[in-house]
């Protein structure tokens, strides 16, 4: 029996292989082909070799926006602890819950750009936060936050801890809501108090949404740019306090125009990102191993 | 029941507030520009076709005005504009219109762009479907930009002597690349200072007594900290610090041959360190001094946190718009002297695309926006001010003014007559400024302070590195 051709299947999937083709292969293609010219964006490319990525390791500031992007990778564990605990709060039936569970969700539907922006004046000179520590008699001249280079850095990664934690506890609250309530009943039979009971019961019945969390947060985190952008009015910081990776490759391609040094070190980010991809199949298949 | 009411009302809100929030929020796009242009509208980009006929109000068609020659037949041209509309969409309109008419056949296509102005234009440069006719900030150095890149169109070649010679020497001249002008001179701006008087009465100073040169910056701040319990609202070009060198601390900063980077003098050390011992003083604030938006510095102002300003007359409006209160209590001095002893460099341009069909069409639009009769109608519309003498013979630039921000408008012409660009042409412009901003912040800031003259022996051996 001969198989005929049919060309049905291949018409319903054209669309979407046409679309993935064009907007994520071929970008993927062009920037890998990018990193290893130099090009402006204003004139066509010129090969050379691996220039690039020589250049990338020799140069300090990238060195710097890695060690800053690694830096970042803290806001990981910091965000996994306080949405497990906003999560067990917000999981109790107490009178008005739902609605402090949506207003933890706000800055998780609000725009980066705006948060961005409301925290600036937040840390302005003349900004909210000196105006109620001078008012408290705790500093008597406003200090300059986000023009002081060590705390750049700590402003951007409280601003995302602050913006991501709502997001991420509705997913651990969900993952507590799947933990059968019998299992604490056990627990406090065996008499647990009520940090044991989260220490031996929630916890480990949120393991897989801790995994989940602590890949994506982290890809987030090494991906940042929002936040440091704003904060800093696009320039990365004093000293290039606050230049992360993604950071650095916008200033390179857009502000410097050296479009082809961007591609490669996108290409280092692209590689990094891929090792915490791998780390998460890795522990999510120990992880049905172990079922 | 009642709570699902109360959460979904309670969504409801949150999600009206983020709207609101998001829409009140500019976007990294649509960020205001790091260049105070003379319009501050705050629109989307238009685009738009020329009308087919004159307003009632527009100015006459005058064949006087037709003055490059050979203008191609039935060329169709297009024609970028920085940040203009909606404001002076009406007087862009009129001026196309009055153009076809002078010129009859020639179709112009316009079309504004604000905050992506410069990535809109590197990817049409790419994409090969770049303007004719662009408007470039000559300040901030975009017409050197393009030009070094063999993008725009060399005038000097293709101008007839007599079109050249209507507009102030100074202006023509400058921001050369390789001895070529690139640019047709456009509208210009002052050097001023806005003074929030409230704040210099507060400190006992008198804003009429605002210095005269920028040696006497640093004690008035001082005095402002000192006894008005603020700081001073100073910006450093940090798109173009060779030029700020240049002009405030008249440094030299490449040999004469362009091979050797000198920005280690004696001047330029001086000059940093002027900035070191006012950081150092705590009587600037650090984030308005290394910010590269310009509104920065103008919204503090604005919001009656500065002392001080430096800006154009133009951009007092934002002032009255923002703060009726301040705009009551305002001042303006002219800008201090730098040590150069010049007093500005021009503002804008507008430039033709190197590889355009229609190059005399191109030139001849760019020279009728540049003209003393176009030039004296847009000044009647905003506090900006023409490239060419014969434009401030008219009797509106020797009418008394009648608000603060046209204070300056007699004495204009003269002034305008001075400005040039003394700054040389810097190879690897980009990289050799990034270079430099960082030399400087490590001599400002940090725990432990570079030394100026380190900071830029240091920088200089970077940018020499880069330009072997």
């Amino acid at each position: 029996m001969t198989r005929r051709f049919r060309a049905t299947p291949y018409l319903f999937l054209f669309p979407a292989v046409a679309l993935i083709g064009v907007f994520v292969v071929y970008p993927i293609v062009a920037v890998i082909y990018y990193s290893f010219t130099d090009y402006d964006i204003v004139r066509p490319p010129v090969w050379i070799g691996l220039g690039n990525y020589a250049k990338v390791f020799a140069d300090k500031t990238f060195w710097l926006a890695l060690t800053h992007s690694l830096i970042y990778l803290v806001v990981t564990p910091i965000l996994i602890t306080l949405s497990i605990g906003l999560a067990i709060v917000v999981n109790r039936k107490l009178r008005g819950i739902t609605i402090y569970r949506a207003l933890y969700f706000v800055p998780a539907v609000s725009g980066s750009i705006a948060i961005g922006l409301s925290w600036r004046f937040l840390f302005d000179r003349t900004g909210f936060i000196n105006s109620i520590l001078q008012s408290l008699g705790i500093i008597h001249e406003p200090i300059q936050w986000l023009a002081t280079p060590s705390l750049v850095l700590p402003i951007a990664m409280l601003l995302t801890i602050w913006a991501g934690i709502g997001y991420y506890s509705v997913i651990f609250l969900a993952g507590l809501q799947n933990i059968p309530e019998e299992l604490y009943d056990a627990a406090r039979i065996d008499g647990c108090n009520d940090l044991q009971k989260h220490w031996h019961v929630s916890l480990p019945g949120l393991r897989p949404q801790i995994v989940f969390v602590g890949v994506i947060s982290s890809l987030a985190a090494l991906k940042v740019f929002d936040e440091i952008y704003v904060l800093t009015n696009k320039t990365g910081g004093i000293l290039d306090s606050g230049v992360t990776m993604v950071f650095y490759l916008w200033r390179q391609a857009f502000q410097l125009q050296h479009a082809g040094y961007a591609a490669a070190i996108a290409i280092v980010l692209l590689a990094l990102t891929l090792v915490f991809s791998m780390v998460n199949v890795r522990l999510l298949e120990r992880q049905d191993a172990d079922r | 029941m009642k709570l699902k009411r109360t959460l979904t009302m309670a969504l409801a809100t949150s999600l009206l507030f983020v709207a609101c929030n998001s829409a009140a929020s500019p976007s990294p796009s649509s960020a205001p520009p790091s260049t105070p242009p003379a319009s501050t509208a705050p629109a989307s980009a238009g685009t738009s076709s020329a009308p087919a006929s004159v307003a009632p109000s527009a100015l006459p068609v005058d064949p006087a005005e037709a003055v490059i020659p050979n203008v191609e037949a039935n060329a169709e041209i297009t024609f970028w504009t920085f940040y203009l509309s909606p404001t002076f969409d009406q007087y862009i309109k009129d001026t196309i219109a009055r153009f076809e008419g002078t010129y009859p056949g020639v179709k112009v296509t316009w079309a504004d762009h604000q905050a992506t102005f410069q990535d809109d234009l590197k990817n049409a440069f790419a994409a090969g479907n770049a303007p004719d006719v662009i408007n470039l900030s000559v300040s901030e150095g975009w017409v050197s930009d393009y030009a070094t890149k063999n993008l725009l169109l060399n005038l000097d070649d293709k101008v007839p002597q007599a079109v050249k010679d209507i507009y102030f020497p100074g202006l023509w001249k400058e921001q050369l690349v390789d001895g070529k002008n690139y640019q047709f001179p456009w509208y210009q701006g002052l050097n001023i200072e806005l003074i929030n008087k409230r704040l210099f009465e507060k400190a006992g100073l008198d804003p009429a007594n605002f210095p005269k040169t920028i040696d006497g910056i640093p004690d008035l701040c001082k005095t402002l900290k000192e006894k008005a319990s603020t700081v001073c609202d100073i910006r450093l070009t940090v798109n173009d610090l060779i030029s700020q060198m240049v002009y405030e601390g008249n440094v030299k900063p490449i040999s004469d041959d362009g091979k050797t980077f000198t920005f280690d003098s004696p001047e330029a050390v001086a000059w940093l360190q002027t900035y070191v011992d006012m950081v150092k003083a705590g009587t600037v604030d650090n984030t308005a001094l290394t910010t590269t938006d310009d509104r920065t510095g103008l919204l503090l102002f604005s919001a009656g946190q500065a002392p001080f300003y430096a800006t154009g007359p133009n951009l007092i409006r934002d002032v009255k718009a923002n703060n009726a209160q301040l705009y009551a209590d305002l001042a303006t001095a002219p800008a201090p002297l730098g040590k150069s002893n010049v007093t500005g460099k021009g503002l804008m341009s507008i430039s033709v695309k190197a590889d355009t069909k229609f190059p005399n069409a191109s030139m001849a639009l760019a020279q009728f926006f540049t003209n003393p009769r176009s030039m004296v109608a847009f000044a009647k519309q905003v506090s900006i001010y023409p490239s060419s003498p014969e434009a401030f013979k008219d009797p509106f630039f020797s009418s008394a003014p009648a608000a603060i921000e046209d204070s300056a408008r007699p004495l204009a012409g003269g002034i305008i007559a001075t400005y040039a660009d003394i700054v040389p042409t810097i190879p690897k412009k980009a990289d050799v400024n990034q270079i430099v901003l960082k030399a400087i912040e490590s001599a400002l800031f940090g725990d432990n302070p570079v030394p100026a003259q380190q900071a830029l022996t240091d920088a200089v051996k970077q940018a020499n590195e880069l330009i072997k």
